[in-house]
């Protein structure tokens, strides 16, 4: 997530002397991004990335704290001029509660909220916000309404903690029943959408049934503050993370709120939030209290989260040695303790955790990037790990080099390589006269085009054709206008009937279409074969094995990559030049059904006489064929290489 | 006997006279025939004394070289004054095909060339993978955003017991603890480059895509490794110009997590362009990859012991390689099937 705050906002939080430049170069490299810096009048806009387990730093005094670390890393002063997590605490303002109870709440579900507080404000004076406010929440991207509403998001961006404000009279009979939502039942919420709710989110009703509250993501509209507003509660929550993001995800609603609490919040700087809410409703909404504190805390925090360990573990992922002072000054610097420091390297240290690192901080390693990260990572030398030999599979080294092999060597006969996606349309599989229930299937494709995982190359590259025959291209030979002959080499998906290690049956294929003619796609297979070394031997042609179908012009080939690297041959069979004569004879057939090329190729090598078979020339159906005879003991007479032929 | 010298030159003063082709023919038969010359020459070779024959043949054999090779020059003068047409030499040559790469082809060859120079291997996982592969040996729970429907695509299949349910692998690091269970004992060196799958599909997402992710597992594997294998693969890749920096990010199944920077490529790491900020990167630098130290919770679950081994990790992806280095702002183009962008490479 991104956040936006100013410069002069975290300068209320933070004495340094750095740059609002020094602050995005030197956080960028050490702690969340920031990714943009904008000069706004007298004041700058950070942009801020913050990632997902550092939910903590997403305000303007989280940043403030990140800058207390990091900064003097640079030579830069940089110290919180004070923490309102310490400063804010309910005994501030415990003098003016007073003793009405005026707000009843009512938990039906203890897994749905860490942490409940609600605080009633009246007489409130609604107005527009001081211009301190305003200006802030503007430049931070965010639409000033009035007094308000503004506190319950300047609050947010101040310290991370989203907010509520309800008006206190539309909460009917002062009552609030938080639980979870049931399927089909509807909320409109503050944005005026009417929101038919999945079950399972976190509601609440007031005293009269109604739906008022949309947890975690939106106030309803029927409880919002308007012009009308006397009395507001102020209502500040820590909700359990994954009801709140199932509610982002199935309602679409991601609003700001919803952002922060689907990472899960710190529960300690509730107090915090809604001390600071009250201070700042009192000075620019003249808010009298006017209820106890509410403060729902089932499991309180009370002891901080400790992890042992050494010096040395520091140095040993790392790789360099890092000073026990310097360790100690970034983690006191980050709010965290560590106890047991001695200058002796072994010696285990004992580094408490501080609450807002608490669902962020586990293990040792944890720890390590804190002190890498703040040391700098710009810092650290490049040394390579020891080189060692490993011996790849021999069957992974061949897939990957015959495969490359097949890939350039189609390259360079004139041929497209395409990569497709794995999945295909139901149309697609139903057009290739494929079963379709044979496919694994996806539950949750984005789009028909994709919902199955293909058995077949084919359809993809039948498309592809189709879809590039009304192209002008720029690369194509003069003669060759119009022509394709496209390859693709990838995994197909087969079902698997037993459940082993791997969950499926993923075979690579070679598949090749052409829009030319039969003979064209036949001698592309024929030629790779040869470049493969395949049955390279005695004319013993491969071209029973290939099937070629043809569809709309398109001529298609589909071939088992594992059956090419199976009979690849690095080098071919030798043979040896014969000394003897050879003797060329030719004849003339006539095709037909019975009596194909293959049948006389297979009854002409039955003579062990014949070298190969050459095409002399085609006409009709008239196969004019040129026959090599030799043998390897002597020179043999043409008679008996005719009677070699007669044979046939 | 006559000198081979003066045989030449009486040779060269006919042919200077010649102007045709049969005429030079019928000069060659006068020196070179049957009953020419030179052959008359070598018959006498039976006089010669014995002593004497080798030295003879060898010098007649000069001579009728010499003899062939100036007839021949003789020849081509006259053949190529003969042609009358205008022979244009810049006409384009006969043309051969070309054919093309996709350029994830050459990126993957590019890239396992690479690594396999500092002694990694390329390997190869399943693409439809379980879950357990995918997340639970990552160290990411039940729970974790990454598994849900707008994140992952799942086989309409009953999920197996123990590996969770059917899917297809979103990234590389699925292959981690199938190669830790492979090998069995570090050292681990590891590429792995593959199809990828997400359902995202926009101009900066394709529902597949393909990732590279590299696996070093040993004893005494550190950040200054990591970074060093980082810094080595940019500068192979994009140049020497490129620099990368880590800065911290988090995953689940690293700790310490990178995020991998690189130079921006439009506005060589200014940030801006003359005086506009680049639209491109962020202040000068593009987000490349995900990198980390090997989560102890993933070494468990290879079963690797992490109190004697550790190790980096980190994923790149493919198409972002390519848009950066080529300049392509649509990632689609590479899988609309579009031949006119694929012959191109």
């Amino acid at each position: 997530m991104n956040i936006k705050i100013t410069y002069n906002w975290l300068l209320e939080y933070l004495d340094t002397d750095a740059s609002p430049y020094d602050i995005q170069k030197y956080l960028s490299l050490c702690g969340p991004s920031v990714e943009k810096v904008d000069k706004m009048g007298d004041d700058y806009v950070f942009n801020i990335e913050i990632t997902s387990n550092r939910v903590d730093a997403a305000s303007v005094f989280g940043i403030a704290q990140e800058c207390q670390a990091i900064l003097p890393e640079f030579g830069k002063k940089a110290k919180l001029k004070f923490d309102p997590l310490n400063d804010y605490k309910f005994v501030n303002i415990q003098k003016k509660y007073c003793n009405k109870n005026s707000l009843k709440v009512i938990i039906k579900d203890r897994d749905l909220c860490s942490r409940f507080t609600a605080l009633v404000f009246e007489d409130l004076n609604l107005k527009p916000s001081p211009e301190l406010i305003s200006k802030r929440l503007t430049l931070c991207g965010i639409r000033s309404i009035n007094n308000v509403v503004d506190i319950s998001n300047y609050l947010m961006l101040s310290l991370g903690q989203p907010v509520h404000v309800f008006d206190y009279d539309q909460v009917k009979k002062s009552m609030m029943i938080m639980r979870r939502s049931k399927k089909g039942e509807k909320i409109i919420t503050l944005d005026e959408k009417e929101i038919t709710l999945s079950g399972n989110d976190i509601v609440i009703e007031d005293g009269e049934g109604r739906l008022i509250d949309l947890c975690g993501i939106m106030g309803g509209a029927n409880s919002a503050v308007s012009n009308k507003t006397k009395s507001i509660i102020l209502f500040v929550q820590t909700y359990n993370k994954n009801l709140v993001r199932k509610t982002i995800m199935t309602t679409g609603q991601r609003t700001e709120a919803a952002t922060l609490f689907e990472k899960g919040l710190d529960e300690e700087r509730v107090e915090p939030t809604l001390v600071y809410g009250g201070e700042l409703l009192e000075k620019f909404a003249a808010g009298k209290i006017a209820s106890q504190i509410i403060d729902i805390y089932p499991n309180p925090y009370f002891k901080r989260k400790s992890i042992s360990v050494s010096y040395e573990f520091f140095n040993k992922i790392i790789g360099i040695t890092i000073e026990p002072r310097k360790i100690k000054r970034i983690f006191t610097s980050l709010g965290f303790k560590i106890n047991n420091l001695e200058d002796d390297r072994t010696k285990i240290v004992s580094v408490s955790i501080p609450s807002w690192r608490q669902y962020d901080i586990d293990i040792k390693e944890d720890l390590v990037e804190e002190v890498a990260r703040i040391y700098g990572y710009n810092k650290l030398p490049n040394q390579l790990q020891p080189i060692v030999y490993l011996r790849q599979p021999p069957e992974i080294e061949k897939l990957f080099k015959i495969q490359s092999k097949i890939k350039y060597f189609l390259k360079y006969i004139g041929l497209n390589e395409f990569i497709n996606y794995s999945m295909i349309s139901k149309e697609m599989i139903e057009d290739s006269g494929l079963k379709t229930e044979k496919h694994l299937k996806l539950s949750n494709s984005i789009s028909q085009e994709i919902e199955y995982m293909r058995m077949s190359l084919l359809p993809s590259l039948y498309k592809n054709i189709k879809d590039n025959s009304v192209k002008t291209r720029y690369n194509t030979a003069p003669g060759e206008k119009g022509v394709m002959r496209f390859f693709e080499i990838a995994k197909v998906y087969f079902k698997n009937s037993v459940l082993k290690d791997s969950p499926c049956r993923e075979v690579y294929k070679l598949g090749i279409a052409v829009n030319t003619d039969y003979f064209d796609l036949k001698g592309i297979v024929e030629a790779l074969y040869k470049e493969l070394n395949i049955n390279d031997g005695l004319g013993q042609m491969i071209t029973n094995e290939i099937k070629i179908e043809e569809k709309n012009g398109v001529f298609l080939t589909e071939i088992d990559l594992q059956k090419l690297i199976d009979d690849y041959r690095q080098i071919p069979n030798y043979k040896p030049i014969t000394p003897y004569a050879v003797i060329k004879l030719d004849k003339t057939f006539e095709l037909e059904p019975k009596h194909t090329f293959q049948m006389i190729k297979k009854l002409a090598f039955q003579s062990n006489l014949l070298q190969k078979i050459e095409v002399v020339s085609i006409f009709r159906n008239k196969l004019s064929l040129r026959f090599y005879y030799s043998s390897s003991q002597k020179n043999i007479t043409e008679e008996e290489a005719k009677r070699e032929l007669e044979k046939i | 006997m006559q000198n081979n010298k003066d045989i030449i030159i009486e040779l060269n003063k006919e042919l200077s006279s010649l102007t045709d082709l049969t005429s030079i023919d019928q000069l060659e038969v006068k020196y070179l025939g049957r009953k020419g010359l030179i052959n008359k020459l070598l018959q006498k070779i039976k006089d010669v004394p014995v002593n004497k024959k080798k030295a003879y043949g060898q010098k007649i054999n000069q001579l009728k070289n010499e003899v062939k090779r100036i007839i021949k020059i003789k020849k081509l003068e006259l053949t190529n004054n003969k042609t009358d047409e205008f022979f244009d030499a810049t006409l384009p040559g006969k043309p051969y095909p070309r054919g093309s790469l996709h350029l994830i082809t050459s990126t993957v060859e590019k890239i396992s060339k690479t690594f396999q120079r500092i002694g990694f291997i390329r390997m190869s996982y399943p693409e439809v993978e379980w879950e357990y592969f995918s997340f639970d040996s990552l160290n990411m729970p039940p729970d974790h955003p990454a598994r849900d429907d707008f994140e992952t695509l799942f086989i309409d299949v009953p999920p197996a017991p123990k590996l969770g349910k059917m899917i297809l692998s979103p990234h590389t690091s699925s292959g981690q603890v199938r190669e830790m269970w492979r090998c069995g004992r570090p050292p681990i060196r590891m590429v792995s480059i593959a199809k990828c799958y997400r359902p995202n599909w926009d101009i900066t997402h394709t529902p597949m895509f393909h990732q590279f992710e590299s696996l070093c597992i040993d004893k005494n594997i550190t950040i200054t490794n990591l970074k060093a294998s980082i810094n080595y693969f940019v500068k192979e890749y994009f140049g020497e110009d490129y620099q990368a920096r880590l800065r911290p990010f988090h995953f689940q199944f690293t700790e310490p997590s990178f995020e991998v920077d690189i130079t921006c490529s439009i506005c060589k790491g200014k940030g801006t362009i003359g005086h506009q900020k680049c639209k491109v990167c962020k202040s000068g630098w593009l987000e490349l990859a995900g990198a980390g130290m090997v989560h102890h919770n993933v070494l468990i679950e290879g079963k690797i012991n992490p109190e004697i081994y550790n190790g980096w990790a980190f994923a790149f992806g493919l198409e972002r390689l390519i848009m950066i280095k080529i300049g392509l702002n649509n990632m689609r183009l590479l899988y609309d099937g579009d031949i006119r962008f694929l012959e191109q490479f």
